[in-house]
């Protein structure tokens, strides 16, 4: 194993890792904002790869292109399903009962979508072909995959507009407001309802701009969630339940336990390697890496 | 009021006496198809009901079930799901509502092996094209395996590549296994891992093996990149961990024939997904294709589905549905025991069935085995793929990948 293969893999690693990181970013924000647990996140993407594929295939819309439009029609999606399911589940109320009647919309929601997605769209798998899904950049000895580097490079940039809009903007700070104490944040004129509308919007865009990005290079089919969404839960876990910056970290740290994981263990053990890293941090930092003490998991 | 009472039980029982009478000439004959119809194995499911549909609309437009009168033959399915729980349910449901003269399923040869015992204990002969051994080593006298067994394949398929490895002028070396833990897989890699390659003098220079799915294939097309193989067994039956190895080999440029292990490396969506310009010369080794001969058949099907070629799936149910056939025709019976024992005493060398696998000849053995069921050798051509081995049965000359 010379310095190069090392390399390799530290890239290979990280470049997996930055669609990871988009993907949960998403999920942190509604988690972050509205406390819901959201099962059917992971099927928006499925959704935002189709939308991805068919704009590919139907309008000769490059997929990198696609996975950007994507965003403001499942914008509208996730405020509408916020409107018509979750907003009746959510805000107020008796937090225990709530959180199953949450558990069982985001739950019953993925069902409903990968069935109904069969039914339509059939089962058979589709892919983009793309050049870019088969050349590689070469750093010196290191080969970087052009899709997924063009991925990684997109995700990135999503990730710090996300993060800008938070940080940066009153509607940004209003959301993170409504998010640290919902009460507080009405008392001073945040419409919460609506920030959890805004959140759910946000959160389904950023999963579904991901799915766009993830089609450059991966066949899209129905069940194409059941590959990625228990990842998305361990980055956002491991991240700190509810940070963005931390959903980012975990997504990318994922990606390189898995890919470092091979340096040491045989490939079927590949993803022990990610859960001995989520537990090692669960066991040294309970709040996740970037999470508060104030919720401990 | 007496004979009011007396009226109106006459009018009621009557037709239940008198319709089963009537309809009795042409009872239908029920056929369940217990597959995966929902969840990540549907789309083998569907390839499975097209095979079978278009047997049974062949059937029936030749006038149906002689010997019955001419009964028409109806398919019941059932959805297996994604796990043998809901297959073995499905199964449940399907076979005890109403009378089902015989099943075909369900696909993964872990569905098989839960649906044919619950086929068993009902007495309805099971008609399946899972590979796994176990399939026929219960003892079960209701269930009928048409594909070679896996330790069948793994023997005769490597005896298949290293002879059209020595007509093409190239000796076999240096092997890398590589695929996923999913049984099919596991229960062919094992014999060439313990013993097959080892008795020809081929060393495994690679051996990798994940679990779906697989996060990136970058580590293991290295690995083939600098072992440098002379023959790759690949066992990826998840399409997206597939399709990544094999993007993978085309961005590292690695030049090395790939003898896949399965019929899921034939499907028309490989095509779509990667083009064929990747695919072209990758080999697979499975349990049915299109054999020399059956160009006109292959024709119907294609424009009855949509689909652009035929594989395994779609001709293993349609056999099934013709074998059916003909052993009510035998029994000149529907009911599920007179037809096990006429699939028992079958030995069928033309008609549909026969003709749809190679070697020509339905019969089974004490076991319930297929006799002579031998495998085939596919290869992707120019977008398409074509039986290049058993010469005799092959509607190609197969194309040795490369050639050093």
């Amino acid at each position: 194993m010379g310095a190069g293969d090392l390399a390799q893999y530290v890239a290979t690693g990280l470049l997996v890792g930055g669609v990871y990181a988009l993907m949960s970013i998403g999920l942190a924000l509604i988690f972050g904002v509205m406390r819901v647990v959201n099962f059917a996140q992971g099927d928006f993407m499925m959704l935002g790869m189709y939308v991805t594929y068919f704009l590919a295939v139907g309008a000769g819309v490059d997929p990198l292109l696609g996975a950007l439009v994507t965003i403001p029609p499942f914008f509208l999606l996730g405020v509408l399903v916020h409107r018509v399911l979750l907003a009746r589940v959510t805000g107020g109320g008796d937090p225990g009962r709530q959180h199953d009647a949450q558990l069982i919309v985001t739950l019953g929601l993925s069902l409903v979508i990968t069935n109904a997605t069969t039914m339509i769209l059939t089962p058979t798998p589709r892919g983009i072909p793309t050049a870019y899904a088969t050349q590689a950049f070469a750093l010196g000895p290191v080969l970087l995959n052009q899709a997924r580097s063009y991925a990684f490079l997109m995700a990135l940039v999503l990730a710090a507009a996300v993060y800008v809009f938070l940080t940066r903007t009153d509607v940004g700070k209003a959301l993170r407001a409504a998010a640290d104490d919902p009460e507080a944040a009405a008392y001073q004129g945040i419409d919460v309802r609506a920030m959890h509308a805004l959140a759910f919007g946000a959160g389904i865009a950023l999963v579904a701009a991901a799915g766009g990005l993830l089609a450059t290079y991966y066949p899209i089919e129905p069940t194409v969630a059941g590959n990625f969404i228990v990842l998305m839960f361990v980055a956002v876990v491991l991240g700190g339940l509810g940070s963005i910056p931390g959903a980012f970290v975990g997504g990318l740290l994922i990606g390189l336990v898995q890919s470092l994981t091979l340096l040491v263990l045989p490939f079927q053990l590949q993803n022990t390697g990610v859960f001995i890293a989520f537990l090692l941090v669960l066991y040294l930092r309970p709040q996740g890496l970037f999470g508060r003490r104030l919720r401990t998991v | 009021m007496k004979l009011l009472a007396i009226v109106l039980a006459v009018v009621v029982a009557a037709p239940m006496v008198l319709v089963p009478v009537a309809a009795r000439a042409a009872e239908d004959v029920k056929i369940a198809l217990v597959a995966p119809l929902s969840g990540r194995w549907a789309r083998q499911g569907q390839l499975k009901k097209m095979g079978a549909e278009m047997a049974i609309a062949e059937i029936n437009a030749q006038g149906g079930i002689k010997a019955l009168g001419g009964a028409r033959l109806v398919l019941r399915e059932a959805d297996a799901g994604d796990s043998v729980e809901k297959a073995v349910s499905a199964a449940q449901r399907a076979l005890s509502r109403e009378k089902i003269s015989a099943g075909i399923g369900a696909w993964l040869s872990s569905f098989t092996l839960g649906v044919t015992e619950v086929a068993e204990r009902l007495e309805i002969p099971w008609f399946t094209l899972s590979y796994a051994d176990s399939i026929t080593e219960r003892g079960f006298k209701y269930t009928f395996q048409t594909s070679p067994v896996s330790g069948v394949q793994a023997e005769q398929a490597l005896d298949l590549v290293v002879d059209l490895a020595r007509r093409n002028k190239q000796t076999l070396k240096k092997a890398a296994i590589v695929g996923d833990n999913t049984a099919a897989t596991v229960f062919f890699f094992k014999p060439l891992r313990e013993k097959l390659l080892k008795a020809k003098g081929i060393e495994i220079v690679v051996d990798e093996v994940w679990t779906p799915p697989l996060a990136d294939a970058t580590a293991i097309v290295q690995k083939i990149r600098s072992a440098q193989p002379d023959i790759v067994f690949y066992g990826a039956t998840n399409f997206p961990d597939s399709i990544q190895v094999l993007q993978k080999v085309k961005e590292f440029g690695v030049k090395v024939p790939i003898q896949g292990v399965g019929a899921w490396l034939v499907t028309p969506e490989y095509v779509k997904t990667v083009g064929k310009e990747l695919l072209d010369n990758i080999m697979t080794v499975t349990a049915a294709h299109p054999l020399k001969g059956q160009e006109a058949f292959v024709k119907r099907f294609t424009e009855r589905t949509g689909e652009p070629f035929m594989t395994q799936d779609p001709l293993m149910s349609y056999a099934h549905v013709w074998i059916i056939k003909e052993a009510i025709e035998m029994a000149k019976s529907a009911d599920p025991k007179a037809i096990r024992d006429a699939v028992a005493k079958l030995d069928l060398t033309s008609g549909p069935a026969a003709a749809a696998l190679a070697p020509g000849r339905i019969k089974y053995d004490e076991r319930g085995r297929r006799v002579g069921a031998a495998p085939i050798i596919v290869q992707w051509q120019n977008g398409e793929p074509f039986t290049v081995v058993p010469v005799e049965y092959a509607t190609r000359k197969p194309i040795w990948h490369g050639g050093k």
